[in-house]
Formats: structure tokens, sequence, C-alpha cells
């Protein structure tokens, strides 16, 4: 599975790293998510999942199932 | 206009509500009008407060707020320099005539560089480095009740902690709480047609005066802090007006005291009100507790909204808008939409998708919602440790008449099995705490110190 945050939209919730704090970083100065890697770690693919559903920018888009 | 923009003009707005969320009986009708809403009109025009337009599905809520922002305008134009918008309020505020309320009264780029020079301060990464000292702030507020087996909740906590904190980021001394904590809840839950708002307003006002003070001297005075940030700010190449600042300063203390209180006192009931999920939030904690902050914030949506203005002629979600129409984008019923959220009039701890709009949508992203977060999880997770049995006693709450800006609560007392004190009480650590504050320069940026508060035993 490969995720994308879209910088365009992200603002800065934090929900994402909530839900899979091993995928997403957030940025020191203004909290603004990015993947660590845009390759899903296996076994964390649904945790990105719940990631996708709970941003309230709808940011965040995956490809792939694992 | 036109007889033809007339005629436009009433189709547009056909679809009509009569929605008024400053009428006293708002409050206990919120759920009949917005699932009412949600069926016939999730945006409808009404024709209160000068007529505006009123957003309460999800759907159209997203869809104007996260991405229209090329359509909506916050500004404030108080001196009608520009196109005379009203700013985020309706009816705008006798008591804001004349001055912007910060930020969120502002569009890009204008909006932007205020937020980049306070950002650094208010990151999840800024925020974690002073939970020690929040832990120590909550633990003496408990300590001075614990031993007598009561507490008001809102006077003696989730008053407390947000409006010491908030001070303590900004670079004023926290002993002056008291000076800023009535005017600032008061300002919001007195009805403009109270007969206190007279004394409300005067209180309003000393605290402004008080807050210039304390401008000015940290303007001689460097000290850190968000006032510090502002003074310094880069606002495309120039140092903002005075007046501008005074508006940020007070849109901080706003939007810091008010609403963490609102968002703390609710949970805080229902969890008196629901004492096995207390104990199920308690116990599972370490998977529960980031879900169920969540949870409260899109159930008891502290604010309740923000108004807009069209800035263009636009057709989104279906509706044709005019440049110069207002607009109230309803957080509150946004996070109460069947078609996103599962039994929405449910608390339910665990919700999975829970994608609200508690912090608002879009490019005015609430600034202070990582403060909010940590505040409401520090104070929740000392008072299941050190009250797990409390009660609220419902005779003695008091909610705020209206949800007309912010869904509050006054007083919230309750009782519970009284336990041992672990320091001192309030005053002494409020002393002991600026002191750390200053010394360690916690309030300065993440960009200068990363280093976490240090509380000495």
């Amino acid at each position: 599975m490969k995720v994308k945050v879209d910088q365009a939209l992200c603002q800065g919730h934090t929900l994402c790293a909530m839900k899979a704090p091993d995928v997403f970083e957030l940025d020191d100065v203004d909290g603004h998510s990015s993947p660590v890697s845009p390759e899903v770690p296996a076994g964390l693919e649904s945790q990105v999942v719940s990631a996708v559903r709970s941003c309230p920018e709808r940011a965040i888009s995956v490809e792939g199932t694992a | 206009m036109s007889t033809q923009d007339a005629i436009g003009d009433e189709e547009r707005k056909k679809i009509k509500y009569h929605f008024d969320r400053h009428a006293p009986d708002y409050r206990e009708r919120f759920e009949d009008i917005t699932h009412e809403m949600h069926a016939k009109c999730p945006i409808a025009w009404t024709d209160t407060h000068g007529g505006h337009w009123v957003a309460a599905g999800n759907r159209e809520v997203f869809e104007l707020a996260a991405r229209s922002a090329e359509f909506l305008s916050n500004d404030h134009d108080v001196n009608n320099e520009r196109r005379g918008y009203q700013g985020i309020s309706i009816p705008a505020p006798a008591r804001g005539k004349g001055r912007r309320g910060g930020f969120l009264e502002m569009d890009p780029p204008e909006q932007r560089y205020y937020r980049q020079a306070l950002n650094p301060y208010l990151s999840p990464a800024a925020i974690s480095r002073w939970i020690p000292w929040i832990d120590e702030l909550v633990r003496a507020c408990i300590d001075d009740r614990i031993e007598s087996g009561r507490i008001d909740f809102v006077e003696d906590l989730v008053n407390i902690v947000p409006a010491a904190f908030t001070l303590a980021m900004m670079g004023i001394p926290i002993k002056d709480w008291t000076v800023y904590c009535e005017p600032a809840h008061a300002a919001i839950y007195t009805p403009l047609d109270s007969p206190d708002i007279e004394r409300v307003g005067q209180l309003h006002m000393q605290m402004g005066m008080e807050l210039f003070k304390q401008f000015a001297h940290i303007k001689e005075n460097p000290r850190p802090g968000l006032v510090n940030a502002l003074i310094n700010a880069d606002i495309n190449g120039q140092k903002a007006p005075d007046m501008e600042l005074m508006g940020v300063l007070g849109l901080l203390i706003g939007g810091g005291f008010d609403t963490t209180t609102a968002l703390s006192s609710h949970a805080i009931e229902w969890l008196s009100e629901n004492p096995a999920e207390r104990e199920r939030l308690s116990r599972e904690r370490d998977t529960l507790l980031d879900s169920a902050t969540e949870e409260f914030l899109r159930f008891y949506t502290p604010a309740v909204g923000d108004g807009r203005t069209i800035s263009a002629d636009c057709e989104v979600a279906g509706v044709r808008f005019k440049e110069g129409d207002r607009l109230w984008l309803s957080w509150a019923m946004a996070n109460r939409d069947p078609a996103v959220f599962e039994e929405p009039d449910q608390v339910k701890m665990d919700r999975e998708g829970n994608r609200h709009a508690s912090f608002g949508l879009g490019i005015h992203r609430c600034i202070g919602s990582n403060v909010a977060r940590t505040l409401f999880k520090r104070m929740i997770l000392q008072v299941l440790d050190r009250m797990p049995d409390y009660v609220c006693d419902p005779e003695g709450t008091v909610h705020y008449d209206t949800i007309s800006v912010i869904n509050g609560m006054r007083y919230l007392p309750a009782t519970f099995t009284p336990g041992p004190r672990l320091g001192p009480g309030l005053e002494e650590t409020l002393g002991k705490l600026q002191k750390v504050c200053d010394e360690q320069r916690l309030a300065e940026p993440v960009t200068v110190r990363k280093k976490r508060a240090e509380i000495a035993g």
C-alpha cells in the first residue's frame, strides 16, 4: 500500500498521527503531516485506512490494499 | 437591484428555514433543529439577523469551508476600507465594533503571516514540551479540593488550567489569571439583553486595559511567548500595528479560555452520568483516550460555528451564492450528520472515522487545537486517577443559557470520596510554575527550545 498526504489540503489536525503514529510524522513547526515513507510498512495498512477515514480535510489518499 | 435580480434572489433563496441560534430555546431544540435541517435543507436561507445562509449538512459545510476558500472571506473590515465585510460573528456584536478579532477575521495572505509567527509555539511538538508543567498545575487544582470530597469542576479546575496555561504561553504572569478569567467567560455566556451586560462590558474593558499594559511592558522588556512573537512578527515585511495585535491577543484569550472549559466540563459531566464508560476509559486509557477526546469534541462541539462572507459569486453544493451574502457554517450540526456519523446523537468513545469539524475546516483550523487536546487529556487523566467515583450534582449544574457562540458551562459541582493531598495548593504552585517557566524559558518557540519542562519534586 502507498500513502500520500496532499500538502495543499492538510491543515494539521493531527488525527492521522493518532491513528497511525509510525506512518505519519508531524512537522515540528506547524504540525502538518507527511508520510514517513510513501510505502506503508506491512501490518500497518488498517491503521492507515483508519487515518484516511479520520482526516477532516480528506487530505490522505492510498493506492493498493497491501 | 433590478427586478430580474430580485426574482433571481428569491429563486436562489427559496429553501428557507427559520434559524436563530441566539434564541433562548436553541440549546433545548438543538437536536430537533439539526435533524430537521439535515433531512430537509442541509443549506438554507434564514431571514434572521439581517438574513444569512446556514450550512448544516456535513458535506455542505465541508465543500464550503474546506474546498471553497477562494469564495469565502473571514474579513472584518471595521474601517470600511475594503468591502465592508462583517467578520465571523452573525450578527456582528456591538462589543466587537471597531476591532478585528485577530487573524480569525483576516484573509490570506495577511492571515497566514500571523499564523506562521505563532505556529512554532502551538504545534504538537511545542505543546508536548509543557506536559510536566501542565500536570503540576492540574495536581495543585485538585489538591485544593481533594481532602474535602467536593469540587466545582468548572470553577476549581477547568476554568483555571486553560487560563493559567494560556497566559504562560503568552508570556503574561500566570498569577493574573483571575483578571482574565471571569471577563473571558462572561463575555461569551452573558446574553446581549441581560441586565448584567453592562457590568460584563466593564470587566471586559478592564481586562483589555490590563492586556494592553502587559503588551506595552513586553514591548519594552521582551520576554518569550506569544505576545513577543506577535510584536516581532514579520507581516509581509512590516510590523503589525498595535491595534491589530490587541485583536490577536483578544482572540488568543477568547479561544484559549472558554472553549477548553466547555469541552472538559461536558466530558466530565457525561462520564459522571455514564460511570461504566468512565471506568472503561480509565482502564483502557492507552488505546481509548485519543478517540474519546475526539468524540467529546465532536459531540459537544465547543465552538458551534463560524460566520463567513461570500467573496465572489459561486455555486457550491448546489446553491448559488452571491458576493456579499453572509453564511453560517455550523460545525456543531455538521458533526451530527448521519450521512457521515453512525448514530450521531450517541457518544461512542471508540468511534472510528471521526472526521469532526470541531476545530473548523480549511485554512482557519483552530490554531490552539493542540493546546485544547493536551489540556483536556491531562485534566481528565488526573480526575480519573484521583477522584474516580465523582458524582456531579445536576441541581447545581449550570449550562450556558444559549449555545450561540460556545456550548459552555458555568458550574459543575460534584462530590467524591476524599483523598490525600500530594503537594502544595494552587497559590504556591503558581509561584513555582512561574519560576519554572521563566528559568527554563518554556514560552520560547519549539524552534528555539526543544526540551521538555522539568519540575523538581
